[in-house]
């Protein structure tokens, strides 16, 4: 019964990967889009925060589908086993992101900018090794992996526009290039299956936490500084 | 000493275990957290589901800790959010922080705890439901009426600081309907609704979700009533329109059933017979012969000039031993008499003088009255066509117009009312005519219409057609030849004579129409007597021993037979003269083959009998085939 709705639910998905990653695309690509290498090019910030915020939700809403989908429908879940294990494992929990509102509103948007930067930069290297593990990966479904490589492209591009708002917003600022270093590709090739899947867990769980720390904070920002605090 | 200390604790304890048990107290059941919620992603609230208490007062109590730090925590509120909740405020809640949350059940028999729940507020967001739901109705003065309707974000939600974003999602129904309606507004926190039922009073409901949460609750119901449309003058104009209609359909059906028949003509018109072009049949009706002739287009016949000496002469046909002639064609006047009428030549002429072959006159009206001795002549003459076709010169001004004039559908071949054209060996006995007019009466005695169309060819054939066979044969012959002339002339020719089924004892004078005329057709085009000239040869003869006779003195130069009239007491026309005179004059017309072929025959074919001269109807008949 399983199998059978996974493969359903397997057609499906990269079907509404695909028509997602399509409006998506268009939401982007309609927005005008600055030369490589143009200097002087101005897409309005609020274009930029829009095309930003749309790219965080996107890879979020991924990022969670992901995760149940490995986890809570296939036989492989362990639920809780997992969780307890997983407490404070992500490889950005040394990055002091604000955990409330509070917080969150009293950082200094340059801060905060900077900090998203610093969590995309963290996950490069780790979603571009799940790609590869979940290619090499039997188990998982089509659509996982259709998703991976998604997530992975669209956290460049998410990249690649805070860097431009960040020139935009306090030009000439040029922060050291300053992420988490993730060490967790050895616990992914683990020949133990259920060490495997832990650490796929762990990975999936604080790439979900993650994508939504950065759309919030992109949100908060984007009423902030968009919208003067009032969206 | 000691042992017996121990046994007798034991027993004491199992005493009091089993007083315990006896009265149902236990310790208490194992609690379950059911749900735990943030309505705006600041604080949250947990509630549980106690076990069984064990009879017992039992305490519950909430411990937590969060990821990453090891000290356990108590609920610090467990009054706001209700019984067997805990509620967290914005201090003790942090987001994207793992909340392992543990429930405690105690009281004096024991405790029990619930398994440890893993919480992550990012992920328990609903919402209350969209507050102030107001509805409008806007009616633009060009534009459709619509529903406008507005509401606000739940009160707790931080939507303006982007910390939540929401979507909404509305839904309406009809009061009495059953299914909802349902429609994704999107972050937008109004809607308008186009497409309303006038009349109805309409429910609806919000909800909204927040990015990556639950969906809250519909909001309370609002309701707003949707007028109708249609206003009092509209109603008005309809109830007008339908009235009106209304009567006009009662006056189509009354109109329909009143004159239904006539309607019906009008949409299916019967189909005309043939026609004369500027013959008003009316005329013919009405009597008034010159105005018909006139119309006609005869004029000055005969020509003055030359027509001093001309007299109208009657076609008188011999209609003895008729019977035998006539016996297929009794049917067509059942009852009539078939008596071997020999028509001696008293009646004959009395009927020639009304049979003047040009016309019928009044006096063949009053010979109606008689239609004995023109039964049998009717009998005979009748063909075996039913249809009158045969084509008489009449006075218009004495034709018998009062009957309806059918028309002639005037096709040679089957109109014709005369017998076939045969070889004379062929011929039935058939009685003979005594005149034209005889013969159209006869004609139109068989048909039962009075309408004749004679050709002139036809009549001068009839005239001229003096049979030297017996006097059925004669008749026969005659009858063939006007069938035979009939059936050369056209449709078009056709026109009506007063019918008469009445035997041609005319009682009182005949008017008689000169054939005046040949048009291009064939048809014999008569005038009417006023209009003749004085030198015309007609002479009214009284019906009644009137012995007229047709005879033919000279063909005009338009091919026009002039009749004389033959005093001679005979029955029969004479044509040996006109048909001896015929021929070189007919020949005079180069287009009428007939003429031609008929001037051929008379030379032929006359032969004399008792005084009269009668042409072998036959000669010219088979000319005319």
């Amino acid at each position: 019964m399983d199998d059978k709705g996974w493969s359903l639910k397997g057609s499906l998905l990269p079907l509404l990967l695909l028509v997602s990653d399509l409006l998506l695309c268009q939401g982007v690509t309609s927005l005008p889009i600055c030369p490589t290498g143009a200097v002087n090019c101005q897409v309005s910030l609020r274009d930029l925060f829009d095309r930003a915020v749309i790219l965080s939700h996107y890879i979020h809403n991924l990022s969670s589908e992901m995760f149940n989908e490995f986890f809570f429908i296939k036989k492989y879940a362990q639920g809780r086993g997992f969780i307890t294990k997983a407490i404070n494992s992500c490889h950005t929990s040394s990055l002091s992101t604000p955990e409330d509102k509070e917080q969150a509103q009293q950082i200094h948007h340059e801060d905060l900018l900077n900090l998203i930067l610093r969590v995309l930069r963290s996950w490069n290297d780790p979603l571009y090794h799940l790609v590869s593990e979940v290619r090499r990966m039997q188990e998982a479904p089509d659509s996982m992996l259709s998703r991976a490589i998604e997530i992975e492209e669209q956290n460049r591009r998410l990249l690649e526009g805070m860097e431009k708002i960040v020139g935009q917003v306090h030009p000439g600022v040029r922060e050291n290039e300053v992420y988490s270093i993730w060490s967790g590709l050895p616990s992914l090739q683990m020949a133990d299956e259920d060490s495997r899947l832990f650490a796929f867990y762990n990975l999936l769980h604080c790439l979900r936490r993650d994508s939504h720390k950065i759309d919030n904070y992109l949100k908060l920002l984007k009423c902030r500084i968009v919208y003067d605090s009032n969206c | 000493m000691k042992e017996s200390v121990a046994s007798t604790v034991v027993f004491i304890l199992l005493l009091f275990l089993n007083t315990g048990l006896l009265n149902g107290q236990s310790p208490p059941g194992k609690p379950v957290i059911s749900k735990c919620r943030s309505p705006e992603k600041e604080t949250f609230t947990c509630w549980w589901k106690p076990g069984e208490d064990g009879g017992l007062p039992t305490n519950y109590t909430l411990t937590y800790h969060k990821e990453g730090e090891t000290t356990t925590h108590e609920c610090p509120d467990y009054i706001t959010s209700g019984p067997n909740s805990c509620y967290f405020n914005k201090k003790h809640t942090s987001i994207w922080t793992m909340y392992i949350i543990t429930i405690n059940a105690t009281n004096k028999m024991g405790s029990s705890s619930s398994d440890p729940r893993y919480v992550d507020v990012t992920y328990i967001v609903e919402p209350d439901p969209p507050v102030n739901l107001t509805l409008e109705l806007k009616q633009p003065e060009d534009k459709k009426t619509y529903l406008w309707m507005k509401w606000y974000p739940p009160t707790l939600v931080d939507v303006r600081s982007g910390w939540l974003t929401l979507q909404y999602e509305i839904r309406l129904k009809p009061e009495k309907a059953t299914e909802w309606e349902t429609h994704f507004a999107g972050q937008q926190t109004q809607f308008k609704i186009l497409s309303l039922y006038p009349g109805q009073k309409y429910l609806v409901q919000v909800r909204c979700k927040p990015d990556h949460g639950f969906w809250s609750e519909w909001s309370p119901e609002s309701s707003i009533q949707i007028p109708n449309d249609i206003s009092m003058k509209d109603t008005i104009v309809w109830i007008f329109v339908a009235v009106l209609s209304t009567v006009i359909c009662l006056i189509m059906v009354a109109a329909v059933a009143l004159k239904g028949h006539s309607m019906i003509t009008c949409i299916l018109p019967p189909v005309p017979g043939p026609k004369i072009k500027g013959f008003d049949t009316h005329l013919l009706e009405k009597g008034k012969s010159e105005e018909l002739l006139s119309a006609l287009g005869c004029q000055d016949f005969p020509p003055i000039s030359d027509c001093e000496d001309l007299l109208v002469e009657f076609l008188e046909v011999d209609d003895s031993e008729d019977q035998q002639l006539m016996p297929a064609h009794s049917k067509e006047h059942p009852g009539q008499d078939k008596k071997p009428t020999s028509l001696d030549p008293d009646s004959d002429s009395g009927r020639g003088s009304c049979d003047s072959p040009s016309l019928l006159s009044k006096k063949c009206e009053e010979a109606r009255a008689n239609p004995s001795t023109f039964n049998t002549p009717e009998d005979i003459e009748k063909p075996e066509n039913p249809q009158t076709n045969v084509t008489c010169t009449q006075d218009a001004q004495s034709a018998h117009l009062e009957d309806k004039i059918p028309y002639f559908p005037a096709d040679g071949s089957k109109s014709s009312t005369w017998p076939l054209p045969q070889p004379p060996s062929q011929h039935s006995p058939r009685s003979s005519y005594h005149n034209i007019a005889d013969m159209c009466k006869l004609a139109l005695g068989m048909t039962g219409t009075s309408a004749i169309l004679l050709d002139k060819t036809d009549t001068q054939a009839l005239r001229s057609s003096k049979t030297t066979k017996t006097g059925g044969e004669e008749k026969e012959a005659e009858q063939k030849e006007v069938e035979s002339f009939h059936s050369k002339t056209d449709q078009g020719t056709a026109w009506l004579l007063p019918q008469e089924k009445t035997p041609f004892i005319s009682v009182k004078p005949l008017d008689y129409v000169e054939i005046h005329k040949v048009n291009k057709d064939g048809a014999l085009s008569l005038l009417p007597k006023q209009k003749e000239n004085s030198h015309q040869t007609e002479k009214p003869s009284t019906c009644e021993g009137s012995k007229e006779y047709a005879k033919v003195s000279r063909v005009m130069d338009n091919n026009i037979l002039v009749l004389v009239q033959d005093p001679r007491a005979q029955n029969l026309a004479t044509f040996e003269e006109a048909a001896k005179e015929a021929p070189p004059s007919l020949q005079q017309n180069p287009a009428r083959e007939d003429l031609a072929s008929f001037s051929s025959a008379p030379s032929s074919c006359g032969l004399q009998l008792g005084g009269l001269d009668y042409l072998d109807p036959t000669c010219f008949m088979h000319s005319f085939q």
